[in-house]
């Protein structure tokens, strides 16, 4: 682990992602603690993407729990295999039964999922439980154990405790608020969209191919667009998606009366491109009159 | 320990644990700003951060300290340019304010450190002892700093075109700047005043009427009512049963087969639990209910978001079927058919009694008997004839009536209020006017 939260962040923009220095302490703090992260957030402003570079910078081996509506202790935590068993069942006719009866429920039967994966593993992971908002009230009060103790029980084995103390990190899109219980045994980070400095920093590095000049135009751009009123605003990696579709239509500066057939790259609602295109209008006038 | 206490004071859980968790962390890394530490250790939610900021401002840092006198010599940080004639921007005249300091002769004030420096702390602590609440002092404030004449100068430039867009957003930022910093001012000194933490609890957007919340803590209202609605409903799909038919349950059919001694004896099946409640939501949206309402519908919104069988009427003087009507949770289609709803078909003033007697007319048979009934309203009849027996004749039929009700009790007796002829067939009647009263509801209802 690094030293304080200025290595840590420079040791994540190595590895490609800039982050802000609040958010660099209460990572390293999280770290620190040995207590999970919880990262909530707009879509698109970069939680997975913390997570993946945490992944490298630590050189841990990355796990990762995808969330969805109805996500269960069999996807999420572990399975027993049942085809397995009953292949058992049959060779063993001839044996005791109390011997089965043992042998039936061991670790030989038991399918991991990547909760138990990352409890299991010889070797220090990185937990990432992504987008934790989609899943059930039940699997959140489930991870209690796992998060604050590092250990899970199956009712057949006992408790199993971590190997290796995984590093773990939640993400939300805040579609739905969490317990207070799981909050406490979290360390919180709300990461919002960067600022035009620090956007604009991010394009340079993650699309290096573009101008200076069309880099801060495109920036300056999203950082307008955010301020409308949208059903979504554009996310970082839409900005980046938006100034490599300009790259490659030739443009090397942005301008407000040239955009139309691009804006799809940026958002992703008909509603709000229609809102900006008619927003559009407005600016090229007033760039107009600007510039007579 | 003072900030602790005072975090809990206004319902931010800090547990045992966090304190130890802070003190090793200031042990082990002098040199991280201990803001930081405790705003990290501390808070678990992002919408206690304006708390948190809110405490420590008031606890370490005093805004009279260091405070440069704003006097109109030393403006020059202004975007827009400074008028010298009598006429600010947006053609409208400049004023002094009785603050001291007006912010009609200003402009756009860009750097936020300036904003502490206009308010006007001896005025402050003249209106403190008056005994305002909260929010008309406030709005005193604010008054006495002319910042309704200057915000309004800015609304007219904008509407004319003389206001770029950008100088909007910086206008609308610096509002929002001078609005905060008023608040934090007001709060340090009813603080202050009362020696104790209890004008900062009486702030929490769980407690506040619903009517005096801020665009912000709208949100926080919003997302918590999101939150309820899913616990309001049993979705199909998380629970399971077992059956004689369905999908094959293979855990249970090893389970059953290792009593057998490893034999196959049955096939188990499982299948979802199917049925979600039925409910029928009676909503008012008369001009009595306008500060209510932007909730209320949002409730409707998430409650029909999780129900299946869900029936919702809006009503002012008729009732009006809007199961099919489709809106965004931003709710301004909605509030637009309801102002056009209103004006085309109804007076504007509620009448419980003709209401009730449309619905048992006219919809009761569509309803069934295992539905359940939540009427939200004030009950404010407007002297018309209450029509009890109509309400009776629903109530017989559906399983429960709940009626929500913004007003505080006291005034469930006034005279245009109607609400104690009805609550006699009511299964349950509750005040709600604020978070915590939906909550409570919620917990207690379903």
């Amino acid at each position: 682990m690094q030293a304080s939260p200025f290595d840590l962040a420079q040791a994540l923009k190595d590895e490609g992602y800039l982050i802000d220095e609040e958010s660099a302490t209460t990572l390293f703090l999280s770290l620190a603690l040995e207590k999970p992260c919880l990262i909530e957030g707009p879509a698109g402003v970069g939680k997975t993407q913390l997570a993946l570079a945490l992944a490298r910078t630590q050189n841990r081996k990355l796990i990762r729990l995808q969330c969805y509506e109805g996500l269960d202790l069999n996807k999420s935590l572990y399975d027993w295999n049942y085809a397995k068993q009953l292949l058992r069942l049959q060779l063993a006719k001839t044996e005791a039964w109390d011997e089965i009866k043992v042998d039936l429920f061991s670790e030989e039967f038991l399918l991991t999922r990547p909760l138990l994966e990352s409890i299991l593993s010889p070797v220090p992971v990185l937990l990432l439980i992504d987008e934790l908002d989609k899943s059930d009230e039940e699997f959140e009060s489930f991870l209690l154990e796992l998060l604050a103790e590092q250990q899970v029980t199956i009712p057949e084995l006992g408790t199993i405790v971590a190997k290796t103390s995984p590093i773990v990190i939640l993400t939300s899109n805040n579609t739905r608020d969490f317990s207070d219980a799981l909050r406490r045994r979290c360390i919180h980070i709300y990461l919002t969209y960067p600022t035009l400095e620090r956007e604009i920093l991010i394009l340079s590095s993650q699309a290096p191919e573009l101008s200076d000049r069309l880099t801060r135009d495109v920036c300056e751009f999203v950082a307008r667009v955010r301020k409308l009123p949208l059903q979504k605003s554009p996310s970082v990696s839409e900005t980046i998606d938006f100034a490599r579709a300009l790259k490659s239509l030739r443009k090397e500066t942005l301008n407000y009366g040239e955009l139309m057939g691009t804006l799809s790259v940026l958002l992703k609602y008909p509603k709000d491109i229609a809102k900006l295109e008619e927003r559009l209008k407005k600016w090229e006038t007033e760039t107009a009159r600007r510039l007579e | 320990m003072k900030l602790v206490h005072a975090l809990r004071r206004v319902q931010v859980s800090i547990s045992s644990q966090d304190i130890l968790d802070a003190q090793i962390c200031l042990d082990r890394y002098p040199d991280l700003s201990q803001k930081q530490i405790f705003k990290s250790l501390f808070i678990h939610q992002p919408k206690d951060l304006t708390l948190f900021e809110m405490i420590w401002r008031i606890l370490f840092e005093n805004p009279k300290s260091g405070v440069k006198d704003y006097s109109e010599e030393s403006i020059n940080n202004a975007v827009l340019e400074e008028k010298q004639d009598s006429s600010g921007i947006g053609g409208q005249g400049v004023g002094r304010g009785s603050g001291g300091v007006s912010l009609t002769a200003k402009g756009n004030i860009v750097d936020s450190s300036h904003i502490s420096n206009l308010i006007p702390f001896t005025r402050l602590e003249e209106l403190i002892t008056r005994e305002l609440d909260f929010e008309e002092m406030v709005q005193t404030v604010l008054a006495e700093m002319d910042f309704y004449t200057w915000i309004n100068a800015y609304d007219l430039a904008y509407q004319r075109s003389e206001l770029s867009e950008n100088n909007w957003y910086t206008h609308l930022d610096c509002r929002a700047a001078i609005i905060q910093e008023v608040r934090q001012q007001v709060m340090t000194a009813q603080v202050r005043h009362e020696n104790s933490w209890e004008p900062l609890a009486r702030q929490h957007w769980l407690v506040k009427p619903l009517s005096n919340l801020t665009e912000e803590e709208k949100e926080l209202v919003k997302t918590s009512i999101r939150k309820w609605a899913r616990k309001l409903a049993l979705r199909p799909g998380s629970l399971w049963k077992t059956g004689h038919r369905g999908t094959i349950d293979i855990s249970r059919i090893i389970q059953k087969s290792v009593q057998g001694d490893g034999l196959l004896f049955h096939l188990s099946y499982c299948q979802r639990v199917p049925r979600a409640p039925e409910m029928v939501v009676l909503c008012d949206v008369s001009n009595s209910m306008a500060s209510f309402v932007e909730f209320l519908i949002y409730m409707v919104t998430c409650l029909r978001a999780r129900f299946r069988k869900i029936r919702v009427f809006f009503f002012i003087d008729g009732v009006w079927d809007v199961s099919n009507f489709i809106w965004d949770d931003d709710l301004e289609g909605v509030k637009q058919e309801i102002k056009s709803w209103g004006h085309k078909a109804s007076s504007g003033f509620s009448d419980y009694g003709a209401v009730f007697r449309e619905l048992a007319e006219k919809w009761l048979r569509e309803v069934s008997a295992r539905a359940t009934l939540v009427i939200l309203g004030d009950g404010k009849n407007n002297y018309r004839s209450s029509q009890t027996e109509y309400l009776a004749q629903i109530s017989n039929k559906v399983r429960n009536i709940f009626w929500l009700n913004p007003l505080d009790l006291q005034d469930w007796n006034q005279p245009d209020n109607s609400m104690k002829d009805y609550q006699t067939y009511c299964s349950k009647v509750y005040r709600c006017r604020s978070a915590s009263d939906l909550q409570r509801v919620v917990k207690d209802v379903f």
